[in-house]
């Protein structure tokens, strides 16, 4: 497994994938900096008793095109993990060897994962420190959110794992990619369902986000980075792009094992599987 | 036996991938494995190394079931449309295979730029694979088969990319592990290559052996010899006709179909015993290649008689 985990993370570095996200994360940043320089002095001219509550809303924006980013990154570089192997003829010379099949899927997901894991830890200290450096005001920097947004990319890793192994390469990428347009569909949906004090559009959510926790988790994050007031503000100020009600420890419990039954499948799919 | 299969079959649906396929390789020689594009080969080397799981049938490998971690150890695969991964340089790609294969540091560093040197990729070890040509990555897989040390190599068409000289040095290759005891699953269209350097050979259509056996057997069975006679009687010509029935005459020459090797030392006997004068005898051996066209011809002619096609 480590040899395989080594080379994905070889195959990263030296297809330049990670020179490229690093370098557009790095004007993404760039970008989004200079915008929270000019609003901050704008909204904070008026408004000086909520600037620590208005940062936090600055940060929790960075952190939504955060996740966008890595999810993006995520099906990227794995959707063709396994099926882009089988069309080129790669892994024909690979599965011979005494390895177990269950060994080159647990290691390119793990593989992808420390990378994932690195960058989305990364991303999330730099966007704090930025946050901090351009408003004066430091951030909390608490574990349990850091950790969530770490582990956030697992999520639509193991499905477009699992993809991988039963679908061509662009199949699988347009079906990861809809599975997570319906999960953050699924959650705006159950944010206006809150905000209307709807419980079909609540279930509905709800719904959604067993069908792809990725949204679920983001909230979470959102919900646990901010202070109770900052949370209530961006209920009303980020509207369905914040969070009414913060997913529950069942929801987190739920994840894990979504993270984990999908990879034990995509095992048995790739050990029954015809080469 | 090195490897022995029993009916080993594979099917696609309801097509025929390869269809109760028996035989026995042992130790020390090279098998030419022979068919027509589709007739089966690459399906059935997959089984054998793993890729494809057998619908029936049994095999062993070295002595172990198939997918046992140990055989695999010793068993080297050169597999037909195959393409490595571009990003890394030969060198890299041979140490990935290594650690696939579980050798020590002090194996790899041994074997490495031995196999390099031996397949003419010394110079080129450090340049990234996407670079090499055809030919050049087709020696690199021969490499990566020759890693383990392997007691079997299973070759899937290892010289349709090279050019002659590179053939050559392909089948010098080959010839030089069966003298040092090692076994070669040849599988190949080209028939001359086959039949220079191959000592058994199965020739397989539709996914069905059509005919295995040893290639001096194979190539000798039924075929004709000449004879340059003198003072020939018409008892000798009919003792002749009851061991060859049809002897015909072509020039000075007489020819007659023997069924077997084993028919010429009488042949002989019986001129010898009429007292007529044998001045030349010459086996007319029939190619490989006039084999397998008759073959394959004979099967497709069977199954235009029954009128469809053969289902395992």
């Amino acid at each position: 497994m480590l040899t395989i985990l080594r080379l994905t993370i070889k195959e990263v570095v030296r297809r330049k994938i990670l020179h490229v996200t690093i370098l557009l994360s790095l004007l993404f940043l760039a970008l989004f900096g200079i915008g929270v320089r000019f609003a901050y002095t704008n909204l904070t001219r008026n408004l000086d008793p909520l600037r620590f509550l208005i940062v936090q809303q600055f940060f929790v924006l960075g952190l939504f095109f955060g996740s966008f980013l890595v999810s993006f990154l995520t099906v990227m570089t794995a959707v063709g993990a396994i099926s882009a192997e089988i069309e080129s003829g790669t892994i024909l010379a690979i599965l011979p060897h005494p390895i177990r099949r269950s060994d080159v899927i647990l290691g390119k997901f793990f593989g992808y994962a420390l990378l994932l894991a690195i960058f989305s830890l990364l991303y999330y200290t730099a966007l704090s420190a930025l946050v901090t450096v351009l408003t004066g005001l430091p951030l909390p920097y608490r574990l349990f959110p850091v950790l969530l947004f770490t582990l956030q990319p697992l999520i639509l890793l193991s499905v477009t794992i699992y993809g991988t192994t039963l679908l061509p390469t662009l199949a699988n990428g347009i079906a990861v990619f809809m599975l997570y347009a319906v999960g953050w569909l699924g959650g705006m949906i159950e944010q206006v369902g809150y905000l209307l004090k709807n419980g079909t559009l609540i279930h509905l959510g709800i719904l959604s986000s067993l069908i792809m926790p990725a949204d679920a988790l983001y909230r979470k994050i959102i919900a646990t980075v901010q202070s109770g007031a900052a949370r209530s503000l961006t209920g009303n100020f980020l509207g369905p792009f914040g969070v009414q009600a913060e997913p529950s420890v069942w929801m987190l419990l739920y994840t894990g094992l979504y993270i984990l039954c999908f990879v034990l499948a995509a095992v048995g799919r790739f050990n029954r599987r015809d080469i | 036996m090195l490897l022995e299969t029993q009916r080993l079959t594979k099917m696609y649906g309801s097509a025929v991938g390869c269809a109760e396929v028996s035989l026995a390789l042992e130790p020390g020689q090279i098998f030419g494995f022979l068919g027509p594009n589709g007739a089966g080969k690459s399906t059935f080397i997959k089984m054998l190394v793993g890729l494809l799981k057998p619908t029936s049938g049994t095999a062993t490998v070295l002595g172990q079931p198939l997918g046992n971690s140990q055989a695999r150890r010793k068993v080297g695969f050169l597999p037909e449309n195959f393409r490595y991964q571009a990003w890394l340089s030969g060198q890299e790609l041979l140490s990935f295979h290594a650690d696939l294969s579980g050798l020590s540091r002090s194996e790899k560093s041994e074997r490495i730029p031995r196999l390099l040197e031996e397949v003419g990729l010394a110079d080129k070890a450090r340049a990234r694979v996407g670079s090499y040509s055809k030919g050049m990555q087709q020696r690199l897989g021969l490499a990566c088969a020759l890693l383990p040390d392997p007691d079997l190599i299973f070759l899937d068409e290892p010289s349709s990319a090279l050019d002659p000289l590179g053939r050559r040095e392909v089948r010098q290759l080959m010839l030089n592990l069966r003298d040092r005891g090692k076994t070669v699953f040849l599988n190949s269209h080209l028939l001359g290559e086959v039949e220079m350097i191959c000592d058994r050979v199965a020739i397989v259509n539709r996914g069905h052996i059509v005919r295995q056996g040893r290639m001096a057997d194979l190539l000798t069975r039924e075929t004709e010899i000449e004879l340059s006679l003198e003072k020939m009687s018409d008892e000798l010509l009919a003792d002749l006709t009851r061991l060859c029935p049809s002897p015909r005459r072509q020039g000075p020459h007489l020819i007659l179909s023997v069924p077997n090797r084993a028919m010429i030392p009488r042949v002989v006997q019986t001129i010898a015993a009429h007292g007529a004068e044998l001045y030349s005898l010459r086996p007319l051996h029939v190619s490989l290649e006039e084999l397998f066209v008759d073959l394959l011809e004979k099967g497709d002619r069977q199954d235009a008689g029954e009128g469809g096609e053969r289902k395992c």
